[in-house]
């Protein structure tokens, strides 16, 4: 067992103007993740830490925190890993309710704002079909877990909240991409807009970040080649 | 009496402007962006050079010697080797934005566009051969 | 709830991807040429003096000349226009018409002036 330094972000609305920062010695080994050090800290040595955890498999998205800058699953992060102080700070760009808790709300609406929904006429009892390659087409931009790490990473996010975001604009692209929807006509407008596919520069740090590797610049990206298609198209309309 | 509601007061942390410092995938970000100025250099330099082509072959001269001066030929460097960064990051972002072909295809042949042009310019302009 | 209004960023983001390709494919072979290679005379740059050159671009009633301008010169500066408006956001001074009409203004008159200068070789010589 090694004693390691985490330096964790406080901060209690109710007292503080401001965050602060805690230092904790929390004994680890090689098996140790970051959450667990965390929850240590709750267990043992100061029950007033606030944190949201859940399935401790990288599965749940609940857990998401910085890491020495950088955004990060807890559960997935581990101790063994870093040398020296270990700064651990709520997930960047969102509003700091308490602690290591942040307001997702900005979050969950940029999700509902992109119709994530089968939108079709299909009034059948049967199920749908759909072949493995339908499938493939949008199958990697749906095993998003919603953690908000890309929002962290996402500068264009922290400069704009109004920006839709990584995750957000992947599950319209999921949805688009999906054989049996007939969507997409209504899910343009949000993402045509200057904060939709439109906000987003490449910076690519959304991918780099994604615990579960889904490329969400790719999918923005690709996105942006859609509304392109939908411009020029608008052209030709009455 | 204090409600969870009424006991909230959340901070918002503002972005400083120099966000792009705190790591080095930023950095990277902001660089690929700045290759356009060493470009915009360059760019200037053909401008000058199309007018002294269009002013007659005494211009087109004054033009060859501005070329050779040591700064000029510092900042084009820059400029060469800015291109080449602009090309190495936007040939991998490429096949994410349009997955036409396999990746490292689509990688390999936009360097290999980028060599033959080399290659033909050096032939057509240079006498190499 | 109110549609947001259709953002222009296509015609930009299009100038700007034509612009990457030519940045990315033509540019390094002509910067080394002519940046480099020529000024420094590790070349037999024959074709690169005056009425060589002259005649090189006027080939095909001018579109040589067009050609070369527009995909070396024009595309090239709308891509710096677009990487030089979104990099301004980025350094935290806002999205403004100003700025927008600077950037994309300014090489669209260059792009203007490197046409005329263009048209004008098929006169010269």
């Amino acid at each position: 067992m090694t004693d390691y330094q985490l330096l964790v972000q406080r901060y209690d609305p109710e007292h503080d103007g401001e965050p602060r920062q805690q230092r904790f010695t929390v004994p680890g080994d090689h098996t140790t993740s970051v959450l667990d050090a965390l929850l240590h800290v709750q267990q043992q040595l100061d029950p007033t830490l606030g944190l949201r955890w859940s399935c401790r498999m990288a599965i749940c998205g609940s857990c998401g925190v910085m890491v020495n800058g950088i955004p990060k699953l807890g559960c997935k992060t581990f101790l063994r890993d870093y040398r020296g102080d270990i700064v651990i700070e709520p997930l960047a760009h969102f509003a700091v309710e308490k602690d290591l808790i942040v307001d997702m709300t900005q979050f969950l609406a940029h999700l509902s704002a992109v119709k994530p929904y089968l939108i079709n006429d299909y009034s059948g009892t049967q199920p749908h079909k759909q072949t493995p390659a339908q499938l493939t087409k949008y199958q990697q931009f749906s095993n998003c877990i919603n953690c908000g790490l890309c929002y962290s990473a996402c500068p264009q996010f922290g400069l704009n909240p109004e920006f839709l975001g990584p995750a957000a604009i992947m599950l319209a692209q999921r949805y688009n991409l999906d054989s049996r929807d007939n969507g997409k006509a209504a899910r343009m407008p949000q993402l045509n807009a200057k904060n939709g596919a439109w906000g987003c520069t490449f910076v690519g740090f959304c991918s780099d970040v994604c615990p579960k590797q889904l490329d969400p610049a790719a999918a923005v990206n690709q996105t942006k080649v859609e509304s392109a298609k939908d411009f020029i198209i608008s052209m030709f309309k009455p | 009496m204090n409600t969870p509601a009424s006991a909230r007061k959340p901070y918002q942390p503002e972005l400083s402007r120099s966000w792009w410092l705190k790591h080095h995938y930023y950095r990277l970000y902001m660089l690929r962006e700045a290759t356009v100025l060493p470009l915009l250099f360059f760019l200037g330099c053909l401008l000058y050079g199309l007018y002294c082509l269009a002013q007659g072959a005494a211009h087109w001269q004054s033009f060859q010697l501005f070329m050779q001066q040591g700064w000029v030929i510092a900042l084009n460097l820059l400029a060469f080797a800015a291109s080449l960064f602009h090309a190495k990051t936007f040939f991998a972002l490429f096949p994410r934005v349009m997955p036409l072909a396999p990746a490292r295809l689509m990688i390999g042949g936009q360097w290999l566009a980028t060599l033959l042009v080399a290659a033909g310019l050096l032939v057509l302009l240079g006498g190499w051969l | 709830m109110n549609s947001p209004k259709r953002s222009d960023e296509p015609i930009w983001w299009a100038l700007f991807s034509a612009g990457g390709v030519c940045f990315a494919v033509f540019l390094p072979g002509l910067i080394l040429i002519l940046g480099f290679l020529w000024p420094l005379g590790l070349l037999d740059a024959s074709l690169l003096q005056y009425a060589q050159l002259l005649t090189l671009l006027q080939n095909g009633y001018g579109l040589t000349g067009l050609a070369f301008t527009c995909a070396v010169i024009c595309l090239p500066l709308f891509h710096a226009a677009h990487r030089i408006h979104h990099g301004l956001h980025d350094l935290k001074c806002s999205y403004s018409g100003v700025a927008k009409l600077l950037c994309y203004g300014t090489a669209a008159a260059l792009s203007m002036l490197a046409l005329y200068l263009t048209f004008l070789l098929r006169l010269a010589g």
